[in-house]
């Protein structure tokens, strides 16, 4: 008990200047555990089987022997009347007292002691939750990194598919472009040679109307008035004609 | 009756040996020194917390440098726990109650930190010797009453200490009769 304070205090006395190198021997001499690296051997599970609460099981098995059952029983009621009557062991007040404390201790122990006895196992049982939590949350990060690992694998194995998709669109995009400026090129083209074949309409059918304005000129000029009088007069008899046919299929 | 009852506090000898080590000596039986484990059985585990606790209670008000006190001071004061505890059950001897070990506890402690106290800070040292806020007219009276009482300070611990448990052992004896 006293050594492990040494252990945990030792190095804040052994830098304590003046008595530095003393306490270096002192504290060296206060050690009582083995100083050796060998390995512990495991603590048992539960302490040693215990009769009465006193007497290790030990001593029965080791009369048993001999005597049997009742064999330590009988070695210790037979020390216990000799003590008495030989007054080696002097009954005084004092062996009230010491009953008294006794059986006030004893009751303690039967009452309390499971409950002391759950709290230091609870101290240790603390002690191991702490360092396998510690574990245990080391462990699932590392689960947790694994799964995220493969599915950093499965993303990339997918990962042909986005470019495929992703070399589609730029083609396609592409495509598009080129599409659009072939229309434009062609619409462009096709105005200017609207335009031309606008102009060469234009330019014929100027001329026709020039050349039927130069007929019709030459035509009317070269009606003589003789002519004129011969028309008008064809054209009454013409009526004249007409006009008796229409009457004759009227009167019918 | 008056020299029965204080033949209790007569330091055992048998046979010319006196046994009054093996009674200042038995505490240590009952502590057994801790391995390398980390779990331990309960006894040790259960000692181990009331010394960790009693420790932090213990260096709670010091700074840094008072944390050198803590070996001493702890295991002083489970000797005195363990032996005055043990004094309880019948046939048993205190030691405690002998002055001269108490005195053997008191004078060393007392002067290691007077001395330490001097040699280390000399002008707070002293300045303990006056207490704040008191009237300027009473200073020298008061120095003089704060250095004696310095002085009487290890007679006041040791005695104290053997006047409680002696107290207290007597009156046992008293009232169980």
């Amino acid at each position: 008990m006293l050594s492990r304070l040494v252990l945990t205090s030792g190095s804040a006395l052994k830098n304590s200047g003046s008595f530095g190198a003393c306490v270096v021997q002192a504290s060296r001499s206060i050690h009582s555990s083995p100083q050796s690296k060998a390995p512990l051997p495991p603590l048992p599970e539960k302490g040693g089987k215990i009769r009465h609460g006193i007497f290790p099981e030990e001593l029965f098995s080791l009369l048993y022997p001999k005597t049997g059952v009742t064999g330590p029983y009988m070695l210790g009621t037979g020390l216990l009347l000799y003590m008495l009557s030989k007054e080696i062991y002097v009954i005084n007040h004092e062996t009230f007292a010491a009953l008294s404390i006794s059986s006030v201790i004893i009751y303690g122990i039967k009452k309390f002691g499971p409950g002391v006895a759950a709290y230091a196992d609870k101290l240790n049982e603390e002690k191991v939750a702490k360092a396998q939590e510690v574990k245990d949350v080391a462990v699932a990060r590392l689960a947790q990194a694994i799964e995220d690992e493969k599915k950093e694998q499965w993303r990339v194995e997918g990962r042909h598919m986005l470019f495929d998709t992703k070399r589609n669109n730029v083609t396609m995009l592409l495509e598009t472009n080129y599409r659009e400026r072939l229309h434009m090129v062609t619409s462009e083209v096709k105005r200017r040679l609207d335009y031309q074949v606008e102009l060469q309409n234009l330019h014929r059918r100027m001329e026709q109307e020039h050349m039927v304005n130069w007929v019709e000129q030459n035509v009317v000029k070269s009606i003589t008035p003789q002519q004129e009088k011969e028309s008008i007069a064809k054209c009454i008899s013409d009526l004249k004609v007409l006009a008796k046919a229409t009457q004759a299929r009227a009167a019918v | 009756m008056a020299l029965n009852f204080f033949d209790q506090f007569l330091s055992p000898t048998h046979l010319g040996i006196p046994l009054v080590l093996i009674a200042m000596i038995f505490p240590w039986v009952l502590y057994p020194s801790p391995s390398n484990r980390w779990l331990n059985n309960r006894l040790v585990t259960l000692q181990g917390q009331f010394f960790n606790r009693f420790t932090q209670q213990l260096l709670l008000p010091l700074n840094q440098g008072g944390h050198k006190w803590a070996l001493i001071l702890l295991s002083l004061m489970v000797f005195l726990l363990s032996i005055n505890m043990l004094g309880m059950l019948p046939y048993t001897f205190t030691p405690t109650t002998q002055l001269s070990l108490n005195m053997g506890f008191a004078v060393p402690f007392w002067l290691a930190t007077v001395i330490i106290g001097m040699r280390n800070q000399p002008t707070a040292a002293l300045g303990h010797l006056l207490p704040e806020g008191t009237p300027v007219p009473l200073i020298p009276v008061l120095i003089i009453i704060e250095t004696i009482s310095l002085f009487i300070r290890p007679i006041a611990l040791g005695v104290r200490l053997t006047a409680n448990l002696t107290a207290g052992h007597l009156l046992i004896q008293l009232i169980a009769t």
